[in-house]
């Protein structure tokens, strides 16, 4: 049985549709990718699903409960990231988790594990106010922890983060998941989609294009090739050549006996190339 | 629908506690308006300067002087003019303090004692109350009885709205007593408001009410921090000015309905409020006519009719009643009432706006 089941969802904002009959699951300890240019619906989604928004239409459920019925018992056993930093400035990490600790029902909790695994157990005892914005996304992750929540909602969990608090975050998010918690993340960068998540939608003006693993997305809709690069006197040759045409191994063997081979690479269509293939729009729009 | 969450409700007020406690700017305003409020009443004087001095000019005015100083003249000092130029130049310019003049004409005398009517000019400035005129057309007609014997043949009326408190002078320092009070509660709304705001433009509420607080724990915790804060803050003044003597529990209730009505109202400031500039604003909107009916005990004279239509009439009305003229619940009740309606009305709006505006976020 899925752990989310969303059917037929839809919102609009005035006038305005952000989301359009949505359908999908997740299942028990699964990542899915809501990935998606800006307005395309995503946060509208996490926020249906998370009780912050009553859909205009269609049905949620979650842990086997129905949304908006049970909305304060779901929200009990989820985190959530939200995409802004929405913590409180003038209050230590140790005392933001203290709080929120406090709202789920945990009087007393050593919090210290939690941080060290983010590496703020440092400046822990330290106003947030003082933080940089990756120790602040950190942190956000860690609130979104406390209660061992069953399902996980993250809305652009990376966004703007250096290299090094990106792969922090990672790393949460996949030992969440190997935990057995469900995780839905919304991102508009297809390599983090691509490396977290089991499956993938495919968001447009509020509708899902396509649901499926990156793989089956990419066997399904991408183009392989190989690209094979040579030197030729004071210029640089290259030719690609599609592994799905009729005479592939002829042409690599013509392409690599050429004098002056300097590289030869594999490649495979991105999540971002399919994407656009199939909506006409970039995910940076 | 249930109601709050006790457990949360107070997770949530020990938290704004917190934060309120940290925010330099609000907690030290908190305090230095306490101590200065304090400093200001008692620094205020606490007698009553009854005289007022009075210009006079016309023929034989002198003689006229002397046997009014002593009938019917007290609290007024006359001073004679030569000419009603001369009045008229000490009056516009404050000249010796004389706050207004009475022109006599030449024949007052005479036609005082031959009966005839005889119109006597007060000049003025616009800054004059009513009711000091007034007082001058009764000083006249008393002077007028001195002379003759008989009454003038002018007959004058007076209606005296509310109760008259005439004989029942207060000190400068009674009548701040309401306003200093106020000013304390309102501080106390900026201060929510101001928390609010940030709850608001931070988004925390959001993350807050993603767990299981719902909207209506959390505000119900800013209406019990408001509360909290306001009342804790204006019994400290009204200890600190000995308010509580005479009737403590009516004088406690009172300010309890307006710490529960200021919260109301900071629920507003705080919904539309984005940074400290514009709370500031929105704080300002509603403390501005609040303040009118404090002020209008400062001023007696300027206050109409309509002020019994602010929310805060029935708190200062209340106040000032208990603590200057020994009021008790009998008095009071009406008062109670309509500002426990106003508090009703402020809550259905605060509450309504502030939930709106969270849902919007």
């Amino acid at each position: 049985m899925p752990v989310i089941e969303v059917r037929d969802l839809s919102f609009s904002y005035g006038d305005v549709v952000a989301v359009d009959g949505v359908s999908f699951d997740v299942a028990d300890g699964e990542i899915l990718g809501l990935l998606g240019p800006n307005g395309a619906g995503k946060s509208t989604t996490i926020k249906m699903l998370t009780g912050q928004l009553r859909p205009d239409s269609g049905s949620i459920s979650v842990l086997g409960m129905s949304m908006p019925e049970q909305t304060q018992d779901i929200q009990a056993r989820i985190g959530v990231c939200f995409e802004e930093k929405n913590l409180y400035e003038n209050m230590s990490a140790r005392e933001n988790l203290a709080f929120f600790a406090r709202l789920f029902g945990i009087k007393k909790m050593d919090f210290d594990p939690f941080l060290r695994r983010v590496g703020l157990i440092d400046r822990a005892d330290d106003r947030v106010s003082t933080y940089s914005k990756g120790m602040r996304q950190r942190l956000m992750i860690t609130r979104a922890l406390i209660n061992s929540p069953d399902v996980l909602f993250l809305d652009e969990p990376t966004d703007g983060l250096d290299p090094v608090s990106s792969q922090a975050v990672r790393k949460v998010i996949e030992a969440e998941a190997a935990r057995g918690a469900s995780v839905i993340l919304t991102t508009h960068d297809m390599h983090e989609a691509d490396q977290l998540s089991d499956r993938v939608a495919f968001l447009n003006e509020g509708r899902i294009e396509a649901l499926d693993t990156s793989e089956n997305l990419k066997l399904e809709h991408g183009r392989r090739s190989v690209k094979i690069r040579s030197r030729s006197g004071d210029h640089v040759d290259e030719i690609v050549i599609d592994l799905d045409g009729s005479q592939v191994g002829d042409e690599i063997s013509r392409a690599v006996s050429v004098e002056g081979l300097m590289t030869i690479h594999t490649e495979e269509a991105t999540l971002e190339d399919i994407f656009i293939k199939l909506t006409g729009r970039s995910l940076e729009a | 629908m249930s109601g709050p969450n006790p457990s949360i409700v107070a997770t949530i007020v020990r938290k704004d506690l917190k934060a309120f406690a940290r925010d330099r700017f609000y907690f030290w305003i908190s305090v230095a308006g306490l101590v200065v409020y304090v400093v200001v009443f008692w620094v205020l004087p606490d007698t009553v300067n009854e005289s007022i001095t009075v210009g006079a000019t016309g023929a034989g005015i002198e003689t006229m002087l002397e046997k009014a100083a002593g009938e019917g003249s007290e609290g007024l000092n006359l001073v004679a003019f030569d000419s009603r130029e001369n009045l008229e130049t000490a009056v516009a310019n404050g000249k010796g303090d004389v706050a207004l003049g009475l022109a006599f004409p030449d024949d007052f005398f005479e036609s005082v004692m031959a009966g005839r009517p005889v119109i006597v000019s007060i000049v003025a400035t616009a800054a004059v109350p009513p009711e000091l005129r007034t007082a001058m057309t009764s000083f006249v007609r008393e002077a007028a009885f001195a002379i003759s014997g008989d009454p003038l043949p002018v007959s004058l009326q007076e209606q005296i709205l509310g109760v008259d408190r005439v004989g029942d002078q207060v000190s400068l320092r009674e009548k701040m007593r309401p306003l200093l009070a106020f000013l304390v509660l309102l501080l106390e709304m900026m201060s929510l408001a101001g928390i609010i705001a940030s709850e608001i433009q931070s988004r925390t509420v959001v993350a807050v009410i993603t767990t299981p607080a719902r909207i209506f724990d959390f505000l119900t915790a800013k209406i019990v921090f408001g509360t909290l804060l306001a009342f804790s803050q204006v019994v400290l003044l009204l200890v600190a000015i000995r308010s509580l003597s005479g009737e403590p529990l009516l004088v406690l209730t009172t300010m309890l309905l307006g710490s529960l009505m200021v919260t109301a109202f900071a629920l507003i400031a705080g919904s539309f409020g984005r940074d400290f500039i514009t709370v500031l604003f929105w704080s300002m909107l509603f403390m501005i006519p609040m303040m009118i009916p404090a002020f209008g005990l400062l001023f007696p004279g300027s206050a109409s009719v309509w002020i019994k239509a602010i929310p805060t009439y029935g708190l200062v009305e209340i106040l000032t009643g208990t603590t200057s003229y020994g009021d008790g619940w009998a008095e009071a009740v009406p008062n109670l009432a309509l500002l426990g309606g106003w508090t009703v009305i402020a809550y259905v709006a605060g509450l309504g706006i502030l939930r709106k505006k969270v849902r919007s976020l």
